[in-house]
């Protein structure tokens, strides 16, 4: 793409985040959402390809729909209360109908349908941008409204929890394993939402972490399908050794960086009584997990051609140097090594 | 502690940058070291029980045996995968060795933690060494399976500890080893009080395991490689047993009638498993089935909570531990030169490796539980405890050691006595590794015999 072009897009991206992340008032924080929607559908529609049309059009009506519904409740409820704060929002129905756009814009079950065909049609760096960057104007926007009915957003972030994990243990697609991985976490960041905006926090900045360098390890070995992974022994020795610790900590066991926000959850939830919608949390944690094994056992633990019940590439490709792989050592480190060093990261965040 | 822990975690670089002549020698030479500092563990100096003591880590009677066994293990597992890891790189060769130290870490810190918190923490990362070795170094197909039912199982039941643990905290406000044993019984309804029980255990009951629950058993064990069977054997069970008996100090006025189904399977599973034992044709798996066996034994003496349940259980866990470890190596050497497991295939080595016949002799009678051996006793302690409990599991007990002595004794006809097969046309000869390795095993066993009171635990 023409370097000033993606150099405009990428700042408007930038731009909206930073509208939407500042703002306090509605009209301002549903701009930002928007120019963040514009920006990225070049992004997504560059490559020629009928399917990332489709996607970038399922996005761009998903988007839309999402903020026409933000914007319709918010005027409502300025109507009904005098003034647009995002802060001080009391109309129980408008918000309600607002953190349904919001979690349809974040891609939460039961709104959750357009994720994995959005980010399957995109190539790697841009779904690593609808995965990571695009959630954050919202998730900052869910943060900051009060009075949400509990039993919403545990009902959503449960049901995202059981549907990240049962969608994608029939995919052969990396992206979208990795969309239905999303769904899965924003799930449990969704449970913890209203009690602990730190922990929310939290656990948004380790998926961030752990989600890049997912992406990034896949654009480097150009593997989009599970069967494409099975040869990087031979290519990037380095990357297929850390890959698996990379997967589980995805998976959130310890002592990975993932096991983290899981467990700090676990724990305010507990605290707060709430045992049954932490065990089944946990538990739904574990389908999820067998995805991820399912592709560590892919790159790692099975040297193909030998011992392996898939099938094998064709054509090798050879691992590339993109732009972002500079940020793969970082985004790696953090994903495996943050663990001992969580109570000093929640005091920072707190 | 930490001239234990420090010299472990050292042993990662040592093993990327020694040179490759000196890659196994080296980290041989300093395992050893290791495990003679961790034999100081063993005497108990304190009247509360607890030495060694720092804000994180402490020993006392009951973790320090399977501590010093722990790190006993190392060394014997590097000694153990020298062979069949000469043909692989040598970059695998270190990565190998620096899983296994990665493993014996996060199993010392696991034995050695005093907030259950760590010990969870540390119990769930000696999962992922353990599954790499598994997956990637098994040699058959079903590794994968393998690996898959290991990690699961052993999830899916960890999982309610971990709220269970933070629930506890939760309630009492510490989840510290040293203040629980301390407190008074816990204030908690009586529905829920079975939930909670069972939540607890049930992760340490999978590992054991118990008999319902302990399908990954024979698969993780069969297809690991040798050390990984070792370790697995030797240690990873018997932190099952450890994990049941630090929580029972918690749980005790709830569990007097829930334990009533367990201890059941527990025996049941006993007689089950030996006698799966005596039709496998499997060498590795009849061992497994055998670990099956002990480990029910050990875990029904630790659910009936008396001081001679638990005496037993931790005798039997640490010469089980020896014995199985030592049996897993003895299938190892048989299967490095005829690269089969089936044993009417590798009959009559006693004509063949006649010093490793006496070795198979020892180790056989060391798992029927021949006296003197720490074996017998650990069984002996834990079959009166349960006789006192209730007369009836005498049948249990009484024919489960008959089945065990049967299929001991199968084993070692079957792999030592009778015609070689036609198709053996050469064997190589015992190496001197190979001695030395089965005598490190049986050595601390045979010395057990003299001093038992070191692997008594803190119940006397």
């Amino acid at each position: 793409m023409n370097p000033y072009l993606l150099i405009v897009l990428l700042t408007s991206l930038g731009l909206g985040t930073a509208l939407t992340l500042s703002s306090t008032h509605w009209l301002l924080a549903w701009l930002g959402l928007e120019v963040g929607t514009l920006a990225i559908l070049p992004l997504m529609a560059q490559r020629h390809h009928p399917r990332a049309t489709e996607a970038a059009t399922k996005y761009f009506i998903v988007q839309a729909t999402a903020a026409a519904t933000l914007l319709f409740a918010a005027f409502n409820n300025a109507w009904l209360q005098g003034h647009s704060d995002i802060q001080h929002m009391s109309h129980p129905l408008f918000t309600s109908m607002i953190t349904l756009a919001l979690l349809l814009k974040l891609g939460l079950a039961p709104m959750h349908t357009w994720m994995p065909q959005v980010i399957q049609g995109v190539s790697l760096n841009t779904g690593l941008i609808v995965s990571t960057w695009q959630k954050i104007a919202p998730f900052i926007l869910l943060l900051q409204i009060k009075q949400i009915h509990p039993p919403l957003l545990t009902i959503i972030g449960l049901a995202s929890i059981l549907i990240g994990g049962w969608g994608g243990l029939n995919q052969t697609q990396l992206r979208k394993i990795l969309a239905y991985s999303s769904i899965a976490h924003l799930g449990w960041i969704l449970l913890i939402l209203q009690h602990s905006t730190a922990l929310a926090t939290y656990a948004l900045l380790i998926y961030i972490f752990m989600t890049s360098a997912t992406f990034i390890t896949l654009k480097k070995c150009k593997a989009t399908t599970i069967n494409m992974l099975t040869t990087t022994w031979t290519k990037a020795p380095t990357i297929t050794l850390v890959a698996p610790l990379m997967l589980l900590s995805l998976g959130g066991l310890p002592p990975l960086s993932g096991f983290a926000p899981k467990w700090f959850i676990l724990q305010e939830l507990t605290q707060l009584n709430f045992i049954p919608h932490a065990s089944i949390a946990a538990m739904a944690a574990l389908l999820s997990l067998s995805y991820y094994l399912r592709l560590s056992y892919s790159i790692t633990l099975s040297l193909s051609p030998n011992n392996l019940p898939e099938c094998l590439q064709w054509r090798v490709n050879y691992p590339i140097s993109t732009p972002l792989s500079s940020a793969l050592p970082a985004a790696l480190a953090l994903t495996l090594f943050l663990l001992p060093l969580t109570p000093s990261a929640l005091t920072l965040i707190i | 502690m930490l001239k234990i822990l420090i010299p472990t975690l050292l042993l990662i670089p040592t093993s990327w940058l020694a040179k490759a002549k000196w890659l196994w020698p080296t980290t041989l030479l300093h395992s050893f070291i290791i495990t003679l500092f961790s034999l100081a563990w063993l005497k108990n100096t304190t009247e509360t029980n607890w030495s060694t003591l720092n804000p994180y880590m402490a020993t006392d009677p009951l973790s320090s045996p399977l501590l010093t066994l722990t790190c006993c293990l190392l060394p014997l597992m590097i000694l153990a995968s020298q062979n069949h890891l000469a043909q692989d790189p040598l970059v695998r060769q270190r990565i190998y060795i620096t899983l296994l130290v990665t493993l014996q870490l996060s199993l010392i810190m696991a034995f050695a933690a005093t907030e259950l918190t760590m010990f969870y923490v540390m119990f769930e990362t000696s999962l992922i060494p353990t599954l790499i070795l598994i997956t990637r170094w098994g040699n058959q197909m079903e590794r994968l399976n393998a690996g898959t039912y290991f990690l699961f199982y052993t999830l899916a039941s960890s999982l309610p500890l971990l709220i269970t643990l933070l629930a506890f905290q939760n309630k009492t406000g510490t989840l510290s080893l040293l203040i629980i044993q301390l407190l008074g019984p816990i204030p908690i309804s009586p529905y829920v009080n079975i939930i909670w029980w069972t939540t607890s255990l049930l992760a340490f009951l999978v590992k054991m395991p118990l008999y319902g629950v302990h399908l990954w058993l024979p698969k993780a064990h069969v297809e690991a490689p040798i050390a990984g069977s070792m370790i697995l054997a030797a240690v990873l069970l018997k932190l099952g047993g450890y994990g049941m008996m630090r929580l029972m100090l918690i749980l005790s006025p709830l569990a007097k009638e829930l334990c009533y189904p367990f201890i059941i399977l527990a025996l049941w599973g006993v007689l089950m498993t030996s006698s799966i034992c005596l039709g496998q044709t499997d060498l590795k798996s009849l061992i497994a089935y055998s670990s099956v066996s002990h480990m029910g034994l050990v875990a029904a003496a630790i659910l009936i909570q008396t001081p001679w349940g638990l005496t037993g259980a931790l005798i039997l866990m640490i010469a089980h531990g020896l014995t199985s470890s030592a049996l897993f190596c003895l299938a190892n050497t048989n299967y490095e030169r005829t690269h089969t497991r089936t044993m009417i295939l590798t009959r009559g080595s006693q004509m063949i490796l006649p010093l490793m016949a006496t070795w198979w002799l020892i180790t056989c009678l060391a798992n029927l539980a021949l006296p003197p051996l720490p074996n017998l006793m650990g069984e002996l302690i834990i079959i009166s405890a349960l006789l006192g409990w209730s007369w009836w599991t005498i049948i249990f007990t009484g024919a489960g050691a008959l089945i065990t002595a049967t299929y001991s004794l199968y084993m070692y006809l079957m792999t030592q006595r009778g015609p070689v097969p036609n198709h053996m046309i050469s064997m190589n000869p015992s190496h001197s590794r190979e001695h030395l390795l089965l005598t490190l095993h049986l050595l601390p066993l045979l010395l057990l015999v003299f001093k038992p009171t070191t692997i008594w635990g803190s119940a006397y």
